[in-house]
């Protein structure tokens, strides 16, 4: 299992031979063509994230439309970041989902918009997509998500889809604060457990061996 | 450190990856995490499965429309701002002494940067990442990214002021960059620090153009050189100088030597 390392995903580790790199690049000389080639690789999974949170094809397009905007507008500085095309793009659509969403709701905690072309702040998604789900179908993260408990499951949608704070969620659900704490770390945690293997190595959801069954 | 301690960052690690904090809170840990030398490495932890989060939503397609519209709003955009398609460009070369200290020659310079200005010399400290990895923990390199990311970020505020930090004696290898914002806000991300003994610690100081010097923070080194901070409550001024020294102990009020490493700061240009 130990070459199985988060490298062996679709994208590479630095993205020096990375086609989204080079997109990116091209993003950053102004070609059309390059912004037009990253939609269309990844524009299926930009609306179903924006429509999973917004719940309106308008709304989600909207998001999507800005979202590649935004790319187009800041590529420069993602290139200076060197981080994952992917998981910058579509961290960007679920902010910007987000904060639609939390826009549209009148309790929110959340009330100012942030300018059309921000950036989502840092740290909330991390850069590890190569490691986690590139190469894995579709089948076996849904046996992973089957692998958390259906409270942990809600805690997690809730705020992740939902964006609600996790005051918002006990406030909701009528639980203490700390029950949505555990919950969500334990969803995480589990989720985590389903996708990556015991010795901090990726890619073992697949039944291993072979093939027994 | 903005507020908060290592201790009490754990409880709020589950809801801060998914974005369930309140505002305040969230940018109280987002401080604390680019500050902080500690690893935090649970964040990068629960984090991870974030992005099969996203995969497992139901996928869609748009309508065949989208892509027209998203089109033409690129094309309307770039036409009224001069970014990024008629972004002047400039010889990155023009920088060689710099690049040549931190051992990049402008061969290793990907001509994408070109024209970047100050934003390129902001690449070649993130690209020194590179080398770190290396050698690093992924804690160390993580927590190093995260400074670069607090200082690109402070960087491109509005009215920002730039400081590559040059190595000032021979005997230095130390070079990094620093951004000052006009509300006080200062991040640096330093390479090439020798290891500290006993007490010492690493300070960075705010020197004005009337040669007023305040220490706006200290610097922890990993085990590879490398070293961040996010201070918050500096008083920027035009023409100011970011100073790094090697101090007996935490908490000086003035410099002593050695001075380790220095830049003017100055506005970024474009």
């Amino acid at each position: 299992m130990n070459e199985l390392r988060p490298t062996v995903s679709g994208e590479p580790r630095e993205g020096l031979s990375d086609p989204d790199r080079e997109t990116l690049d091209r993003i950053v000389a102004g070609e059309l063509d390059a912004l037009e080639g990253l939609y269309e690789r990844y524009r299926t999974m930009a609306y179903s994230i924006a429509l999973r949170i917004t719940a309106e094809p308008a709304t989600a397009e909207d998001v999507v439309q800005e979202a590649f905007l935004g790319a187009w507008r800041n590529a420069r500085r993602h290139v200076l970041m060197r981080g994952s095309v992917k998981t910058w793009l579509l961290s960007i659509v679920h902010h910007r989902a987000i904060d639609a969403v939390r826009r549209r709701r009148p309790t929110s905690e959340f009330p100012e918009p942030d300018a059309p072309t921000a950036l989502p702040p840092a740290l909330t998604m991390p850069d590890v997509w190569r490691s986690v789900v590139e190469g894995l179908d579709r089948e076996a993260l849904g046996r992973a998500m089957a692998t958390i408990s259906s409270v942990q499951r809600d805690a997690l949608e809730m705020a992740y889809f939902g964006g609600l704070t996790q005051v918002e969620i006990a406030n909701r659900l009528g639980v203490p604060l700390g029950t949505v704490k555990s919950r969500m770390r334990l969803g995480l945690l589990g989720l985590r457990r389903a996708l990556v293997g015991p010795d901090g190595g990726y890619a073992v959801i697949d039944p291993p061996g072979p093939h027994g069954g | 450190m903005a507020g908060i301690r290592c201790s009490e960052l754990s409880d709020l690690a589950p809801a801060f990856v998914l974005g369930a904090l309140a505002p305040a809170e969230m940018a109280t840990v987002r401080a604390h995490l680019a500050a902080c030398p500690e690893a935090h490495a649970e964040f990068e932890e629960l984090g991870s499965v974030l992005p099969a989060l996203l995969a497992s939503v139901d996928q869609v397609e748009p309508s065949e429309a989208l892509l027209g519209r998203i089109l033409d709003a690129a094309r309307a955009d770039r036409t009224r701002t001069s970014t990024p398609a008629t972004a002047p460009t400039r010889d990155i070369r023009s920088a060689p002494t710099f690049l040549d200290r931190l051992g990049l020659g402008s061969g290793r310079v990907r001509p994408v940067w070109a024209g970047l200005g100050i934003a390129a010399v902001l690449a070649v400290v993130v690209l020194g990442s590179l080398d770190l990895q290396l050698q690093a923990s992924n804690q160390e390199l993580a927590a190093y990214q995260r400074g670069v990311a607090a200082v690109i970020d402070a960087a491109s505020r509005p009215g920002a002021q730039v400081a590559i930090l040059a190595p000032s004696s021979p005997s230095s290898q130390a070079a990094g960059i620093a951004a000052v914002r006009p509300d006080g806000t200062v991040a640096i991300a330093i390479r090439g620090l020798a290891p500290t003994s006993g007490s010492q610690v690493y300070e960075a100081w705010l020197v004005a153009a009337n040669g007023k010097t305040v220490p706006i923070g200290g610097i922890q080194v990993g085990g590879t050189g490398s070293g961040t901070l996010v201070a918050t409550n500096a008083t920027p001024s035009p023409g100011v100088t970011v100073t790094l020294t090697l101090e007996p102990g935490p908490g000086a009020t003035t410099p002593t030597l050695p001075l380790i490493a220095s830049g003017a700061a100055q506005i970024r240009p474009g």
